[in-house]
């Protein structure tokens, strides 16, 4: 971490070899002195600084060459940033403080994106609580590895333009699709998806299970024992499974079978567990989860066999039974489980009790006999 | 005339010990394992390696129960067979009848005590309890080791029935060992606080005469046929 800010410092303050938007200076400083505080927008007052910087940056033309010979365009929409959620609230400077001066000090960025990533910390002076999140998401972890394709806040909040990133709701996801595309696709076609796209607010969407700053790696072993947990907030919750009539004993029926046993005690183990337990997402699918009826369910009677062979190498016609399902045994579902569970019930307290009696008995004309 | 009469032989003995030996360890793994979601259960597995350690530990002790069941038969009907030895342990309408004669004993109906031969009725109930108990045991467990073997020529749901089995048939042998043995072989006023003869093979001629009355006067006897030597008084 340490490593990576310095090299992100070393990039933003390194001694100036180049000169980059010299013209700009010229601009800013001309209009500096004859330019009345701008009402860029009828929504709210922009702060009165914000009419300087669009003296140069309001100029759909303005743009510079970065050293890679990518193009940056300087332009900064005002109508944009005043219906964003900073309109009337920020000035320029706010967030560029280092462009508080003009004319602003020489920069040297080899591209737009060792640009954006030379920025991406002035969100934390707002937004300290996100930041400190992000520090153990998985996203930063690539980044301080040195993959520059990690997103930072910009990439999915944006830059000028921000608005609130969860209105409409779909519009979470289709952020995550600008690099996650074939998971949201396969998400799109799911219940859950398809709900969400006609309007179901109760679907979850990616940050609902995956989290929007702090998101775990996915394919972690940690991630992997804690699914059953994210499914249950909301496949436990009583009131919101009536709506749909879906059984909330799914995960109670889960953790007291085998596979959801191991799984709670490889979760409270502190190394990688050498086995592999099933959770919920390895029967019953992801992101692509669909209704456990539908003909294409992993979960479904007709393909359980194949589901239960990527674990149970081998798995015969008969086995998928021995995994009686989401529900508690009865007369009429699993009757042989259901006729030993009560003989058992019957059966321990009738040994038990006799023999007890018969230890009583025993000592009580041991002590008559005294 | 020895002070006691030689009770058990020493394969007896070891198999007493082996059988001891193992059931703790079945019993602290597999109750540990019924009982996951408490807390202790949860430090006892945590204690001993984690889950996979305790399963590992728990069938591997599960097959060296099944082979001591395997050594105890073969070497009870070998004797049986051979008539080294009389099937004792075989239940008979005598152990019925004792157990009545004990139960009037007991409501002070009547003051006639059962006199019992080499193994009394309790004696029976607990063996044959050990091993009905044990054969679902050992054919359960090898239900869950392999259920996708036993999956390919019997019917799934037998496999969760198994589990159901087997997790109460063990908390059940559990639960008389701690009430019904411990009471007979440390508890009881006869015995307080520990009866060693499964151990050391022996038992006083006291008692001898005293808890197995009939298999005493048939030793007795035994002992007397044979001229006795010089000096030795009868």
């Amino acid at each position: 971490m340490l490593s990576l800010r310095k090299r992100l410092r070393s990039q933003t303050l390194g001694p100036a070899s180049k000169m980059v938007g010299r013209p700009l200076q010229f601009f800013a400083l001309f209009f500096l002195a004859i330019l009345a505080p701008a009402r860029s927008s009828a929504i709210a007052p922009a702060p009165a600084s914000n009419g300087l910087c669009l003296a140069c940056h309001g100029n759909p033309a303005a743009a510079t060459k970065l050293a890679n010979g990518e193009p940056l365009s300087l332009f900064v929409d005002p109508k944009a940033f005043a219906r964003s959620v900073h309109g009337g609230k920020l000035a320029c400077a706010d967030c560029h403080v280092d462009m508080a001066r003009v004319p602003h000090g020489v920069r040297q960025f080899k591209s737009r994106r060792a640009m954006s990533l030379a920025y991406y910390e002035l969100c934390k002076r707002c937004h300290f609580a996100q930041y400190a999140r992000l520090l153990d998401g998985v996203h930063y972890a690539l980044l301080a590895k040195g993959d520059d394709r990690a997103p930072t806040c910009v990439d999915c909040h944006g830059s000028h333009g921000i608005g609130r990133p969860d209105q409409p709701r779909t519009r979470i996801s289709a952020t995550c699709a600008r690099c996650h595309a074939a998971v949201v696709a396969a998400y799109r076609r799911s219940v859950h998806g398809e709900a969400l796209a006609s309007g179901n607010p109760d679907v979850p969407v990616c940050t609902d299970c995956h989290r929007a700053h702090d998101n775990a790696n996915p394919l972690s072993a940690a991630w992997h024992l804690s699914i059953d947990r994210l499914c249950a907030r909301c496949h436990a919750n009583r009131a919101l499974m009536a709506k749909y009539g879906i059984s909330t004993q799914v995960l109670t029926t889960y953790l007291n079978d085998f596979h959801g046993m191991t799984a709670s005690l490889y979760r409270s183990e502190k190394v990688r567990p050498a086995m592999f337990t099933a959770t919920c997402t390895d029967c019953h699918g992801a992101h692509d989860i669909g209704r456990v009826g539908a003909p294409g369910s992993p979960a479904i009677k007709a393909n359980l066999r194949k589901t239960c062979a990527r674990c149970h190498r081998g798995a015969s016609a008969n086995f998928p039974s021995a995994w009686i399902g989401h529900y508690e045994p009865s007369l009429s579902h699993a009757p042989l489980v259901y006729l030993v569970k009560l003989f058992y019930l019957i059966f321990i307290p009738f040994v038990i009790g006799g023999l007890v009696i018969q230890i009583l008995l025993h000592l009580w004309r041991a002590v008559v006999n005294r | 005339m020895n002070e006691y009469v030689v009770r058990f032989s020493l394969r007896q003995r070891i198999e007493h010990f082996s059988v001891m030996v193992l059931f703790t360890v079945l019993a602290i793994t597999g109750l540990s394992q019924k009982f996951f979601d408490n807390w202790w259960a949860a430090r006892a597995i945590a204690a001993m390696g984690g889950i996979d350690r305790v399963r590992w530990i728990h069938r591997a002790a599960g097959v060296l129960f099944a082979a001591l069941a395997i050594v105890h038969f073969a070497a009870g009907a070998w004797l049986v067979l051979s008539r080294r030895s009389s099937a004792s342990m075989v239940p008979t309408r005598k152990d019925f009848r004792d157990a009545v004669v004990a139960l009037r004993y007991y409501l002070r109906i009547s003051d006639v005590e059962a006199r019992f031969d080499r193994f009394d009725y309790r004696q029976k109930f607990e063996y044959w309890g050990l091993v009905l108990g044990g054969l679902v045991m050992m054919v359960t467990g090898f239900i869950l080791l392999y259920p996708v073997t036993v999956a390919r020529w019997l019917p799934g749901q037998l496999i969760p029935a198994a589990k159901i089995a087997h997790s109460n048939e063990g908390l059940l042998a559990f639960l008389v060992v701690i009430t019904w043995h411990i009471f007979n072989a440390h508890l009881s006023p006869e015995v307080f606080p520990f009866d060693p003869s499964i151990f050391s093979g022996k038992l006083s001629r006291e008692r001898m005469a005293k808890e197995h009355p009939l298999e005493y006067a048939r030793i007795r006897a035994a002992e007397e046929k044979p001229r006795p030597q010089a000096g030795e008084t009868p």
